[in-house]
């Protein structure tokens, strides 16, 4: 895939999401399912260094752009992640009494909705690919719960992941209850 | 005073940059320094630029630094803060990126990948469940509403296989519909 038509690709997926990881359906259909330049580990170690590094969620799309076709694609990434934000200008310029119009709101509420949806079905696929044994199916479970109470920030939790599966690299018999 | 373009520069690079936890936690850390310390723009002036920010496609956090650019210097001021708040993070992930698929294959760094990914995992689940929590806790009729747009989308984009662009288009119109026959 060519670096313009991966940049049409994200600047699709980007343009027609609310949100930063609502995009990653669209990316998964596009790279993933259709053009095959893309994998599902790497779509997920695309979030991983996204939520390690400084800077907002969506930057994942320089991290894919960089997976599919190296420095090119990374720039591709980061132009399909701003190009959206320039909308703002005219939105605050000429319609910036319309965002409390109660149409404009159901729409945008619904589209997030739908994201939402689409966003836990792709989420299931990842899943797979990321939990094979009981301490990754632990680690996968206990993270959600944690985030869901807001216990713990996104990069202790990350911390503490790579620090559980580092030891049992290290010290395979002190958890040795994979299911593979 | 509004800032000079320089100060803009450094402010979005500054903080745009060096700010762990996403976009959200970054705005909150823009509005302690724009506000309260620089008195840069007003809270109203805030306000807006983040429903605006919401409205528009993309990421809603460069959204925000665009329209506080666009608030403070117009055109110049929002193109600055856009380049300032996204280059340098973008940067860092690439060169994350590059060092990651250098060393993936190394047996030490794949075991340490496969507990940061089974945590990422569910930040994309908790996600989804951001995006619809707070609807769920409106009205009756809202909460009807998002149980019945969600379990649309689940249906046309896992069974039907209908493609994610079809889904939003349909039920934005469906929100419309949904909202004007509630009135």
């Amino acid at each position: 895939m060519n670096v313009f038509m991966l940049y049409l690709v994200l600047l699709k997926a980007s343009i027609t999401s609310f949100s930063g990881l609502a995009a990653i359906p669209i990316i998964r259909e596009a790279l993933v399912i259709q053009a095959h330049v893309l994998s599902d580990a790497q779509l997920n170690e695309a979030v991983v260094i996204s939520r390690s590094t400084p800077g907002p969620v969506a930057i994942y799309l320089v991290s894919i752009g960089y997976f599919v076709a190296g420095v090119g694609g990374a720039i591709a990434g980061w132009l399909a992640m701003i190009t959206p934000a320039l909308l703002v200008i005219p939105l605050i310029h000429f319609a910036g009494k319309k965002a409390e119009n109660p149409k404009v709101k159901e729409v945008i509420k619904s589209i997030m909705i739908a994201s939402a949806a689409m966003l836990f079905l792709d989420a299931i696929p990842l899943a797979q690919n990321a939990i094979f044994d009981v301490l990754t199916a632990c680690i996968a479970v206990g993270s959600f719960m944690l985030l869901i109470l807001d216990l713990v920030e996104v990069h202790w939790l990350m911390l503490a992941g790579v620090a559980l599966t580092l030891g049992q690299y290290y010290w395979p018999f002190s958890i040795s209850l994979g299911l593979s | 005073m509004p800032p000079s373009l320089r100060n803009i520069t450094h402010v979005f690079t500054k903080l745009g940059n060096l700010t762990f936890g996403g976009g959200n936690a970054t705005i909150a850390v823009l509005h302690q320094e724009i506000i309260v310390r620089l008195g840069w723009i007003t809270e109203d002036e805030f306000a807006l630029s983040f429903a605006i920010s919401r409205l528009t496609p993309g990421s809603n956090f460069f959204a925000f630094c665009v329209a506080v650019g666009w608030l403070l210097k117009r055109t110049a001021g929002a193109i600055l803060a856009l380049i300032a708040s996204s280059i340098p993070c973008s940067l860092v992930v690439m060169w994350v990126t590059m060092a990651f698929s250098l060393v993936q294959s190394n047996p030490v760094v794949q075991a340490a990948l496969h507990g940061a990914i089974a945590a990422a995992v569910s930040i994309t689940f908790k996600t989804a469940w951001i995006l619809v929590r707070s609807h769920l806790m409106f009205s009756r009729h809202s909460r009807y509403k998002t149980i019945f747009i969600f379990a649309l989308s689940l249906f046309l984009h896992g069974l039907m296989k209908f493609s994610p662009i079809e889904v939003i288009g349909i039920c934005a119109i469906l929100g419309l519909f949904y909202m004007e026959s509630a009135t």
